[in-house]
């Protein structure tokens, strides 16, 4: 009897989380809040109270306007300590046209600041339209897209689509990049 | 009547270059990064050899890395010498990171120049390239694509202290059986995060400090086999791998200096005690 719950209720787990259970070594499973652990390493599959799209349902969402692409890869910062004759030469930062680059507003904790900050940034850009259709990605097996989307989400953006395939996704099916500026908070 | 030609002609350029730019397939689009990338090496080389001409190194160096990495913040380089020139120095440059130019290394004369090995960090897309300068000071190149993103602001681990426990241990392995007056190959293991002062610290929201490996010398029979200028794009806790030739029942020492000034030396027996 025993047996046959413990059976029973393993199915039906299975049929809920199916990835986490099939010990699918390429996702992780959704953390209940935001990822405070390595940023670069496997993803979850899904986003709840968002939608995952990939490279092709991107492109025509692109070419088809209307959206709000936002890319959150981290920009780098010029470490103390280098040697004087070092060659610190950051080389430009691709994404796709027509996007905003909000650097690390996908760590797993941000300053109460920096968090308002994002907050108004998206409610400007969207005209405070939480029916607005947002993109938001930054690199394959980076957490930080999956956390930038996670806030737009809470923040109650109803149509946020999470783009795991990245930057690297986005090139690899031959399509444009452009040349983009980081935006940064006003210190 | 030529203002009028250029006022009527503007339009139809700008849409053919509009067209252009819209319809054009994959392979104009390759070429323009393909542009993109030698321009980038060009100013790279630019900034770290100055004018100096560097020849194609087919038949003096090979670079082998991973097409597409499991972990870019752990990417295995490896560079071949064939002898066919004799080589004093490597330079490893990652071109499209911050801080491209990963590692310098100068052979001494107790190494074996064929071989050397390390792991880097790489942070998106990009050419590697590695440049041989030959013992007449001529510089040749070869270079590899590597498909891996991310590495540079990868946390070393889940917290700091962890990683800088056991700071400066080291340890060295001898591949194969060791005969003396026969090349081996030797892999050097430092404990070392070399934080490289992008990685932020997920429970303070701190980036972390850069705390680095800047150089590395080992030496055998009080000879230099290498010394390595290092940078922020060698991978925490690096392994270096390199050749020399044992000669004789001694020591190998290795001396290695971080960004903070701290000083961590080791020497090793040849051949390791018990084998």
């Amino acid at each position: 009897m025993t047996w046959r719950i413990g059976a029973l209720g393993f199915a039906a787990l299975l049929l809920v989380e199916p990835r986490v259970l099939a010990n699918d070594p390429a996702h992780a499973p959704e953390p209940s809040g935001f990822w405070t652990g390595r940023m670069l390493g496997p993803v979850p599959a899904t986003i709840a109270g968002g939608r995952v799209i990939h490279t092709a349902e991107l492109k025509l969402l692109a070419a088809g306007g209307g959206i709000f692409l936002v890319d959150v890869s981290p920009s780098p910062h010029k470490p103390e300590g280098l040697a004087p004759n070092a060659v610190w030469m950051p080389p430009p930062h691709h994404d796709i046209p027509g996007s905003v680059w909000l650097p690390d507003v996908g760590r797993g904790a941000i300053e109460p600041a920096y968090d308002a900050w994002y907050r108004a940034r998206l409610e400007g850009m969207t005209a405070n339209d939480k029916t607005a259709l947002i993109v938001v990605y930054c690199h394959p097996n980076c957490w930080a897209s999956w956390n930038a989307a996670k806030r737009a989400i809470l923040y109650g953006y109803q149509r946020v689509y999470w783009y795991p395939d990245g930057i690297e996704g986005w090139q690899d099916a031959g399509l444009a990049t452009s040349v983009a500026r980081p935006e940064l908070p006003p210190s | 009547m030529k203002p009028l030609g250029k006022l009527v002609l503007r339009p139809f350029l700008t849409i053919l270059v509009l067209c252009g730019v819209l319809l054009a397939p994959a392979g104009p689009r390759a070429e323009e990064s393909e542009a993109a990338r030698a321009q980038r090496w060009h100013d790279l080389a630019q900034a770290i050899f100055g004018e100096r001409q560097i020849q194609e190194g087919t038949g003096v160096i090979a670079l082998d890395a991973p097409v597409r990495a499991l972990d870019a913040a752990l990417v295995p380089v490896a560079i071949t010498l064939s002898g066919a020139e004799p080589i004093r120095a490597i330079y490893l440059v990652i071109d499209e990171n911050p801080s491209p130019l990963a590692a310098h290394v100068v052979f001494g004369p107790a190494a074996d120049p064929h071989s050397l090995k390390l792991r880097v960090r790489v942070d998106q897309y990009t050419e590697v390239h590695a440049v041989a300068e030959s013992a007449a000071g001529v510089l040749y190149e070869t270079k590899r694509f590597v498909k891996a993103a991310g590495g540079c602001s990868a946390p070393a681990g889940s917290d700091d202290p962890a990683a800088l426990k056991d700071i400066g241990h080291m340890k060295l392995r001898l591949v194969g059986d060791v005969a003396f007056g026969r090349p081996v190959e030797a892999q050097l293991l430092i404990r070392h995060p070399n934080f490289n002062g992008m990685q932020m610290n997920q429970l303070t929201r701190q980036i972390t400090p850069a705390h680095f490996i800047q150089s590395v010398d080992v030496s055998y029979e009080g000879q230099p086999v290498f010394h390595l200028d290092g940078d922020i794009s060698m991978s925490s806790d690096p392994v270096i791998g390199f050749g020399f030739v044992p000669k004789d029942k001694d020591r190998m020492k290795v001396v290695v200096r971080d960004s903070k000034n701290a000083i961590f030396e080791h020497s090793f027996d040849i051949p390791p005690e018990g084998s």
